[in-house]
């Protein structure tokens, strides 16, 4: 049976402020208790399509605020590894950020507080993505793609397609698995820790995995 | 050959393509914006190129300029000043003055639009004397950091605001919390401008050699209007700190008259005179559209400034990191989104910080030309004239459709 082609989409965001800024952590934790879900959303989980540069220390922007503004590394550590892709729900990740947050606040004598000017302005952003009218037909025309394409499509095949496959999968291999050649390469695609790498680096990695299976076949 | 197609060479054809992709759902909009100068500052440099390429995407999209009286400008400089946080003293006349140049602008203007996009707060009020069926969406586009505005100022300007639909703001810590959305688009830059097109050798020295500007010794530079937020003298003095360690350095700092600035004559003359004799400090008036060689300036220097206290977005900022400088930058508004430290430049809170910077910059070579590499690279991706259309574009769609979750259109 044949292959339906990969849709090529792209993506970006509308970002808005919500009026609401953090000073200390107590403020923080209200914040992750009361704010819209699209507001965790943008500063857990769409902080790649903002990043460039190689230097963040941690892959959201809680953690880095919590480093770089109130300098309480222990926490940034911990909200660190809070992975938004493990989470099923935003319910669920709220639940466990209030309960990180909460944790570290219980056992500190004085709220740690940022400089004036360092607060954490909270935003909300709406992805909008929109079909780019490309059909890629077989796996070598998906490597020729990949490598071209822009790293807001890389982040809605790759980020998105974990979240709307509960976790499981970016849209690469959802479509290659299709191809009995492309076990090995599905299996790689799978495995990549994608939530520590910028896009940038998340397009070399997929490409030298590509690079790595070379043997992709041209037909179905 | 269409305008978008020029673009292909800096930012790709799959780049275009997309935003092509992106527009088709928007063909046929009518769309005006509306500011209050085509000369000078920021707007009218970002509506020069954002019209045409709007259109070329298949939008209806035009361009409409307040006419206001000297006075006038005079009131909305203060409300500038205002709403930067600077205190500042109006009088009941003054704002009935403003309330009635926009009353007779809404007559004058063509405004049957699905969106009008009104830039700053000189054309605020037109929604107030514009009838209804006439505008499909009012959005206000604030340039300006707005965070802790003058109150008397902010009182009057707020209350035009319940006719928007939507307000735009440069980046989150410029806004103030209003009733309606208040969206997050940075400006950007037309790589492809005067002022950002690549030049020749000859004639970066041309211009160098006219303006009496050694094209071999160092030069520092500050592109900015002559305003006190732009801390002209800060920069001075940072550059006479440095001098005793790098006797050949070169001073520039070259601003432009804006037809809405009536402060500039005033502070230009502050600048002269702290100035002096010194024969490699130049303080430039360069006329409004001395893009080319604004842009031959920048990039000779070695090092370009903007040590703001307060600042909108910071366009010349951009502007620098897109010729591959290093950029010190005040610790203030849209630069701190731009200059991060050891990367794109340094951020600086002082004329001996900004001194002891440059000096480091100027000890360490590769540093200072790996991080103009940098900030090249950061402006590609990030605040270039196709990211800000595509921004707009989001906006729109996402207000046509307002669905709360992640949108497929």
């Amino acid at each position: 049976m044949a292959v339906e082609p990969f849709v090529l989409v792209d993506c970006s965001l509308a970002r808005r402020a919500i009026g609401r800024n953090c000073s200390n952590l107590r403020e923080l934790l209200d914040a992750v208790r009361t704010v819209p879900d699209a507001v965790l959303e943008h500063h857990m989980l769409r902080c790649p399509l903002e990043d460039h540069f190689e230097m963040y220390e941690f892959p959201n922007d809680l953690a880095r605020w919590c480093w770089e503004a109130l300098g309480d590394p222990v926490l940034a550590e911990e909200l660190g590894l809070v992975d938004p892709y493990k989470e099923t729900s935003i319910a669920g990740l709220r639940s466990t950020l209030i309960d990180t947050i909460e944790d570290r606040l219980w056992g500190q004598d004085r709220i740690p507080w940022c400089r004036p000017g360092f607060e954490l302005h909270l935003v909300a952003s709406r992805l909008v993505a929109y079909d780019t009218g490309e059909r890629i037909p077989t796996p070598a025309a998906l490597v020729e793609t990949v490598e071209r394409m822009s790293l807001r499509s890389l982040f809605f095949h790759v980020h998105e397609a974990r979240r709307r496959t509960g976790g499981q999968t970016d849209d690469f291999s959802l479509w290659l698995e299709q191809f009995d050649t492309c076990k090995e390469l599905v299996t790689g695609l799978r495995e990549i820790d994608f939530y520590f790498l910028n896009l940038s680096q998340l397009h070399q990695e997929i490409l030298d995995l590509f690079q790595q299976h070379s043997f992709v076949p041209t037909v179905a | 050959m269409k305008l978008l197609d020029r673009y292909e060479e800096v930012v790709g054809h799959h780049e275009i393509q997309r935003l092509y992709r992106l527009a088709e759902r928007l063909a046929g909009k009518r769309v005006v914006h509306v500011n209050s100068t085509r000369n000078g500052g920021g707007v009218a440099e970002i509506l020069r190129w954002m019209i045409p390429l709007m259109q070329e995407l298949g939008i209806d999209a035009s361009w409409e300029v307040l006419e206001g009286t000297p006075d006038f400008y005079r009131v909305t400089k203060s409300f500038h000043n205002g709403l930067q946080g600077l205190p500042v003293s109006l009088k009941k006349r003054d704002y009935d003055l403003h309330y009635e140049i926009n009353r007779e602008n809404a007559e004058r203007l063509n405004l049957h639009a699905d969106v009008v996009f009104v830039h700053d707060p000189q054309p605020i009020y037109l929604p107030q004397f514009t009838p209804k069926d006439q505008v499909g969406r009012w959005i206000w586009r604030c340039h300006i950091d707005a965070s802790r505005p003058d109150r008397g100022v902010w009182k009057y300007l707020e209350a035009a605001l319940p006719q928007y639909e939507a307000t735009i703001f440069s980046m989150a810590a410029f806004t103030r919390p209003v009733a309606c959305p208040m969206f997050l688009i940075p400006p950007s830059i037309d790589p492809l401008s005067d002022k950002n097109c690549p030049i020749s050798e000859a004639e970066r020295l041309e211009t160098l050699t006219r303006l009496d500007i050694d094209p071999d010794r160092p030069m520092l530079l500050q592109v900015s209007r002559f305003d006190r937020f732009k801390d002209p003298l800060g920069v001075i003095e940072a550059y006479r700190l440095l001098k005793p360690y790098h006797a050949s350095l070169q001073l520039v700092l070259a601003g432009g008259p804006a037809e809405d600035d009536p402060e500039g004559a005033e502070v230009l003359r502050e600048v002269l005179d702290w100035a002096g004799e010194d024969k490699d400090l130049k303080v430039l008036l360069l006329p409004s559209d001395a893009h080319r060689d604004i842009n031959a300036l920048q990039r000779s220097a070695i090092v370009v400034l903007q040590k703001s206290i307060r600042e909108g977005f910071g366009l010349t900022v951009t502007e620098a990191l897109w010729k591959g400088k290093p950029v010190i930058g005040g610790a203030c508004g849209g630069i701190t989104l731009q200059v991060h430290d050891y990367h794109t430049g340094f951020l600086v809170h002082s004329p001996a910080g900004a001194a002891y910077r440059i000096r480091y910059l100027m000890r360490y070579n590769d540093k200072r030309l790996r991080m103009g590499q940098n900030g090249y690279d950061f402006v590609r991706e990030h605040f270039l004239l196709t990211r800000h259309l595509r921004d707009y574009f989001t906006m729109v769609l996402s207000l046509d459709r307002p669905e709360p979750d992640s949108l497929i259109v």
